[in-house]
Formats: C-alpha cells, sequence, structure tokens
C-alpha cells in the first residue's frame, strides 16, 4: 500500500516537473543555438562557439563550422591516433575484371554499426575499386597491389578529396579513433580470370558491393558453359580461412581434417562429404589466388597510424 | 593448482556474490559447462576469510552505456566514491574499472567490468560493457545481466550518432528501464544542457522509450570524484541513484514465480510409491501441491504427497534446492529424465523455437570452422536433450565468436520456455549455448518427417517449385 501511494506521488511528481520543463525545452528549441545544432550535427560546444565568434549570426557561424570541420577532424584524429581501433568492417566491391577488398577500422562496435561508417566504407572501397581500374599495369594474369593505411589516405574518393580528409571528418564527427587499414587492389589481364568476392555476413541480395566482418577475394578460371562456382568457394575461403592453395604434389593433408590448412584439402563447406579438390575437379575450376582479410587481424604496432596532418594550421577546440 | 591463484586473483565480492547468487536462485539450466564448478569449490574453501555477503537488500543489475568519452568510468567510480561516503560501497579508483581484468567464467571470455554498491533501498551489480557483440554475448551465456540501464552523455557534445546503436542494443536485450544522467555540465552552460536534454528526449521517444517521462540528471562525475562543487558533483550523483532506486523496478525473484522441477531420476520405493528427484528450478513446492508432469510427448496431473531433502520431510522446499516429490498413482515407468514437474497449466512441450545463439570460438572450446543451415545438432537445456535442426534466417552461414539468431527445430517436443537456456553440442564439442527468444507453434507431422531428409530430398523439392 505504502509502495503504491510513493508510486503516485512519483507519477504526480513527474507530471509536475513536466509541465514545468516543457516550456523551457521549447523556449530551447526555438534558440538559435538549436537550430544550428540541428542544422549542422556539430558537437554542441562547437556550435556554441561558433555563435559567439560572429555575434549570433548563423549564416556566418554555419559557414566558420563548415570551413573549420576539417581542421577540427584534422585536430581530433591526432589526438585520438594512439587510441586501439580493431573493430569495425571489411567491405568488397569487384567486376569480372577487377576487385578491391578494403578493411576500415574504429574503436567501438557500436561505431560500426552507424551509417556515418557504413558511408565512409563505401566510399574508401569505391576509392580503392577506381583505382584498380585505372592505375594498375597488365603483368602475368593478375595484378595486385596491396595498399598500407597511409597509401589508402592519399587515395582520392569522388569529388576529388583525399581519404585521409575524409577519415579526419568522420573522426570530428563520432569522436572515436579510426583508421583505414589496408586495402587490396587486383586487376585480371587475361579475359578468361574471373574476380569474385565474399563478406560475412553476406547481404541479403548478393550485389558487388558488400561490407562485414570478414571478407575475401577470388581469382579463378572456369569454362563460361558451367555453371558459376566462383562465388560458392570464395565462401569457403572466408569460413574455413585456408592459409595457401596447397600444391597436391608436395604438401600432405593434416591428419586431423579440422586442422586442415591447405585450402585444396579442407572439407567443402557446404558439403562435407567432398574436399575442396573434388569440387574444383567436378566445375572444371582452377584457383589462381585468394585473399582474405578478418576485421581485427591485423597486428596494430605493426601499422602505421593515421597520417599526421601538420598541427599550426589547425585551430583546436577541444 | 593453476585454476585455484587464477581463481583467487579473480575472486572480488561482486563476482562472489554472482556465483552464489546463481547458487541460491537457480535460474540456469543444469547442464552448467563443468567449469563453473572447481570456481564454486575454491569460493566455500575461501569462506572464511572472506567477507560474507549478506542478503538484506533486493538486488538489481544495472549498467552503464554511451560513447567512450563521455565519462562512463568516470562515473561509475563517482557512484563508488559517493556511496563509500555513507558507509554504503567500496571506493574504487578509475583504474580499477578501466582496466578490469578480462573475466573468465563458465568457459567464455567475457569482457566487463563489474562493480558493487548499495542505496538505502537495494543492492547493486554495476556492469560496464565495452561493445555491442560483448554484450549480446554475456546477456546470450547469462553472465552479466542488466535490468535497467544508465545512459551517459556528455553535455559538451551531446548526442553522438552512434548514441542511436547505443540505445538500439539496450532495446535488443530487453531494457525497458533507462535513466539518463547528462555529464559534464561543469564544462557547458544551462542553454547546452536544455538542448541536450531536448535531443535525448527526442531520441528516447524515436527509439520507443517514453521520452518525456524518462528521468534525466545533470552533473559532473568528476566533480563529485574530486569532491568539488556538491550541487552538481555529489549531489547530482545522490539524485540519479535515487532515480534509478524508483525508476528501475525490483525483477522478480525466482521464488515468487510458479514452481517448475526438472525431472533428474525416478525411484520406486516399496510401501511408499514413485519418488522423482531434481533441483527445484524456482518457485516453492509445498507437500500436497497439484501437480503436471510434462515432456517427452506426455501431459500427467498428479499431487506431491511429500517431499524430502536428504531423507528427511521437509514442510516446503525453494527454489535450488535439491529434493526428491513423492507424486501419488503415478508408475516409475511413466516418468523419464527430461520431463519436467510444474504447477499445473504453466509449462507446455514445444518443438518449434527461435532463439539467440553465442557460437563459441575456438579457443572457448568451440569449433574452428562456421556452419550452415540444415546442421543437426543435438540441444541440452534443462535435463532434456534432443536432436535439432538449425536453419539461419539471416546469414549464410554463422562464423565461430559470433552470435546468431537460429531458428531450432525438435524432433519431439519438449518443455521450454522463453528465457530457458541451453547448449547446442555436435558430437563432443560444445558449439554454442544460447537463450530460447520465441516458441512458434508447434510442427505439422509433415514438417516433422521433413526434418530428418537429407540434402538432396531437400534440393529436389526446391527444384519442383
Amino acid at each position: 500500500m505504502k509502495l503504491r501511494a510513493k508510486a503516485y506521488t512519483k507519477m504526480i511528481f513527474q507530471l509536475v516537473r513536466r509541465l514545468h520543463t516543457s516550456p523551457v525545452c521549447r523556449a530551447a528549441e526555438s534558440s538559435l543555438l538549436a537550430k544550428l545544432r540541428k542544422k549542422t550535427g556539430y558537437t554542441i560546444a562547437n556550435c556554441k562557439k561558433a555563435l559567439e565568434m560572429h555575434n549570433n549570426d548563423s549564416d556566418k557561424a554555419e559557414a566558420w563550422l563548415n570551413e573549420q570541420a576539417q581542421a577540427m577532424g584534422w585536430a581530433k584524429a591526432t589526438k585520438l591516433a594512439g587510441r586501439t581501433a580493431l573493430q569495425g568492417l571489411v567491405a568488397v566491391k569487384f567486376d569480372k575484371g577487377h576487385g578491391a577488398l578494403v578493411e576500415l577500422n574504429c574503436e567501438t562496435d557500436f561505431v560500426a554499426k552507424n551509417d556515418k561508417f557504413h558511408k565512409m566504407m563505401e566510399d574508401a572501397t569505391l576509392a580503392a575499386f577506381k583505382f584498380a581500374h585505372t592505375h594498375l599495369q597488365a603483368k602475368g594474369p593478375i595484378t595486385k597491389m596491396e595498399l598500407d593505411s597511409e597509401q589508402l589516405g592519399n587515395l582520392q574518393a569522388e569529388g576529388g578529396k583525399k581519404l585521409s580528409e575524409t577519415l579526419a571528418l568522420f573522426i570530428g564527427t563520432v569522436g572515436e579513433n579510426a583508421v583505414l587499414r589496408r586495402a587490396e587492389c587486383w586487376k585480371a589481364n587475361q579475359n578468361e580470370v574471373k574476380i569474385t568476392a565474399y563478406t560475412h555476413p553476406a547481404p541479403a541480395t548478393p550485389g558487388d558491393y558488400s561490407a562485414g566482418k570478414y571478407g575475401a577475394l577470388l581469382a579463378y578460371k572456369q569454362p563460361n558453359d558451367l555453371q558459376d562456382f566462383g562465388r560458392q568457394l570464395c565462401q569457403h575461403i572466408v569460413g574455413c580461412a585456408p592459409v595457401k592453395i596447397g600444391d597436391k604434389e608436395k604438401d600432405k593433408p593434416a591428419k586431423n581434417s579440422d586442422d586442415e590448412t591447405c585450402l585444396i584439402f579442407q572439407e567443402y563447406l557446404l558439403d562435407p562429404s567432398y574436399t575442396v579438390e573434388e569440387v574444383m575437379e567436378q566445375n572444371k575450376l582452377e584457383i589462381i589466388d585468394y585473399v582474405r582479410f578478418s576485421c581485427g587481424e591485423a597486428v596494430e604496432s605493426n601499422m602505421p597510424g593515421v597520417e599526421k596532418q601538420p598541427l599550426d594550421t589547425v585551430q583546436t577546440l577541444q | 593448482m593453476a585454476s585455484i591463484s587464477f581463481v583467487k586473483s579473480l575472486v572480488n565480492p561482486a563476482l562472489k556474490l554472482v556465483l552464489k547468487q546463481s547458487h541460491c536462485s537457480h535460474i540456469r539450466n543444469t547442464t552448467l559447462l563443468p567449469g563453473l564448478t572447481p570456481l564454486s569449490i575454491v569460493l566455500q574453501r575461501h569462506y572464511a576469510e572472506k567477507q560474507v555477503f549478506e542478503r538484506t537488500k533486493p538486488h538489481c543489475n544495472v549498467g552503464t552505456i554511451g560513447h567512450v568519452d563521455h565519462g562512463k568510468t568516470t562515473l561509475t567510480a563517482a557512484i563508488t566514491k559517493v556511496l563509500s561516503d555513507l558507509n554504503l560501497a567500496q571506493k574504487k579508483g578509475y583504474a580499477d574499472i578501466d582496466n578490469a581484468p578480462e573475466e573468465k567464467a563458465r568457459g567464455i571470455t567475457i569482457n566487463v567490468a563489474h562493480v558493487e554498491y548499495q542505496t538505502e533501498q537495494r543492492h547493486y551489480g554495476h556492469t560496464d560493457c565495452p561493445g555491442h557483440a560483448d554484450y549480446i554475448k554475456n546477456m546470450i551465456t547469462g553472465t552479466a545481466q542488466m535490468d535497467g540501464a544508465i545512459l551517459v552523455v556528455a553535455a559538451t557534445d551531446g548526442v553522438m550518432p552512434q548514441t542511436r546503436e547505443h540505445l538500439v542494443l539496450a532495446k535488443q536485450i530487453g531494457i525497458e528501464h533507462v535513466v539518463v544522467f547528462i555529464n559534464k555540465v561543469d564544462a557547458a552552460d544551462q542553454e547546452m544542457v536544455e538542448l541536450v536534454e531536448m535531443e535525448i528526449r527526442e531520441l528516447m521517444s524515436e527509439m520507443g522509450y517514453d521520452g518525456d517521462k524518462i528521468p534525466v540528471i545533470k552533473g559532473s562525475a568528476l566533480c563529485a570524484l574530486e569532491g568539488k562543487s556538491p550541487e552538481i558533483g555529489a549531489d547530482a550523483i545522490t539524485k540519479l541513484l535515487q532515480e534509478v532506486d524508483t525508476f528501475i523496478p525490483t525483477p522478480v525473484r525466482e521464488l515468487d514465480k510458479p514452481f517448475l522441477m526438472p525431472v533428474e531420476s525416478v525411484h520406486s520405493i516399496p510401501g511408499r510409491g514413485t519418488v522423482i528427484t531434481g533441483r527445484l528450478y524456482r518457485g516453492v513446492l509445498k507437500k500436497g501441491t497439484e501437480c503436471e508432469i510434462v515432456g517427452h510427448g506426455k501431459v500427467m496431473k498428479t499431487t506431491v504427497t511429500g517431499v524430502e531433502m536428504f531423507h528427511k520431510t521437509l514442510e516446503e522446499a525453494q527454489a535450488g534446492d535439491q529434493l526428491g516429490a513423492l507424486v501419488r498413482s503415478i508408475k516409475r515407468e511413466q516418468i523419464r529424465r527430461g520431463m519436467v514437474m510444474a504447477k499445473p497449466g504453466t509449462t507446455k512441450a514445444h518443438d518449434n523455437l527461435e532463439a539467440a545463439v553465442y557460437i563459441l570460438s575456438k579457443e572457448e572450446g568451440g569449433r574452428a570452422k562456421p556452419f550452415t543451415s540444415y546442421i543437426q545438432l543435438q540441444m541440452f537445456s534443462m535435463t532434456w536433450d534432443c536432436a535439432s535442426q538449425v536453419t539461419i534466417p539471416d546469414k549464410e552461414m554463422i562464423m565461430p565468436g559470433e552470435d546468431a539468431t537460429l531458428h531450432l527445430r525438435l524432433l519431439k517436443p519438449m518443455v521450454c520456455m522463453t528465457g530457458q537456456r541451453f547448449t547446442l553440442r555436435l558430437g563432443d564439442i560444445t558449439l554454442g549455448t544460447g537463450v530460447i527468444t520465441k516458441i512458434n507453434n508447434n510442427l505439422s507431422e509433415e514438417e516433422r518427417l521433413k526434418l530428418l531428409e537429407g540434402k538432396k530430398a531437400r534440393e529436389k523439392a526446391a527444384a519442383k517449385k
């Protein structure tokens, strides 16, 4: 009984408080600060500062914020550069003759689920994909190019901006460290060589772009009259993480099939009664090469951090 | 010996509390991983040296969620400081909480910090969790549960893009009561704080919470920790704890639920009748109670004519007691291990389930390979086990170390409830552990036959369509 009375008192209290606070909230909503924050999405402290600097002229304040965003992003990125970032995504984009595999890291997986992060990921992958089209020279059946954090940052995203600049802006918005970790760009130089890719978790409708925790690129040859088998094999590579393709003459199958690291001797994921080699023979598929990324597997200390920007041009706000 | 010293280093009051709780109020199923047993034995050995936990107040689990730089850890430290001044908690430094050791319980790596404290009303276990996947894993394995959460937002930054994701997590793990703490008000002014409050209420409403009614407390955890400006420091923390006390309801204890006992074994005692033994899973069992025995496709009604523990009669058995129950006019042959004795009408057998499952990584004792739909796994829960066909609704495969939603179809109906925990095994490997989230309509006879079909038959049927 006493408890119930207490609950009622509380409800009444909350109701009264609500009546009390709501006009204040409404007042705030109409304020310049609220408008500016809603419009630009920059942190409240920065919006406030912008307004103060421009005598509450919201147009000028907005212009200043946009101008400063890049610098603030760099400042934040530099400040956070040392923090461990091992969460994130691996994304692929491919067509018949080209492929790009990119890893982008952040600190918490909350951020990795955010739309802004997905946008950043897509921009980076598209840039690497474009790079595969324009910059790779023909030699051998496929040309492979490995990009590290710095090279990846220097790529141009759409709109002519450098990826590292876009990343700094992103860091400024989410306030968490993020690293363009690595990328792999592939180009097939012969007509019969095909490239395919897979990420896990796979999207509901298979397309030429996808992102997940694991990803792989695969280059293979297969006669055109057979049903395409590359994607399934690529799924197997993502799932079973083989260390190398393996050579029938030189390598021997492991005693325990669960410890097998050679691709050709592994049990085929989608039908364990066959080995991968048998499935490949059935489908007349020949593997040329593959590469697999697992998000966060790269050792942080061996990796260069984000690209440093000269700090004297940067106006730090935080 | 290695495990003993490991445990020694680990036994902080909070963990002890968690373990003791799991002793008393058996919420877990009986197919515990073997890892727990040595832990509890060692704990008891140290009882003499350790402070004894007294159960005088209701217990409640809360946790902090929020952006990495918004002061979750500082707030936790501030709470312990403010309460330690009232002698209600042990003061914890920032470093104690932030660098909490990776606790290994039940053979699964869990990356959370545990802190305990109490207010005048309740006793709290406080969790701080670094990531979404980590928390989902904890929820599924049952290691750390939250009855309510404190969302921390810094007044200087306001709502961040990922705050939405934090609330998605809270929704996903079933937290219905969130208290908001606006931190760092010492670095902001009135207008900014109001704006942040408005933004949070708006976002909470959008996420399906009652944004207008959610308590929002403004303060500075740092001030409280350093003992400066009490009106935004210590007082704000006190106010926050008051709101947590009132806004987050005390969870229903296992004792207050209708009784349920999984059957472990059945004996026939000449001259007395049939005795069912097992551990009372929840509720209270008295002599003369009507009960229902369900499972293995049967339902039987009877009455408990006697309750015994260690060969002594018992007035009333409570959840967690290992007991024998004498039942009227039922033969030993009619009852089998895996059935469940419960209050009539409270349990049913089901065979079509949805569950949230965590698949163990290789290091945790699982398999190195992923699995795909239509794998046949043995499902263990309470005292029963049953073959089940697993399908994955939203992914093509599940990697080790991942959590996922699975559809499970059992070969025969077994007693299942939402919230019931189970393990999935393949041969001699424990593949994963999970919790039932939804119970679907039972399978038809035709569907049941389909479970036994091989891959070829399925492909054939698919081609026909």
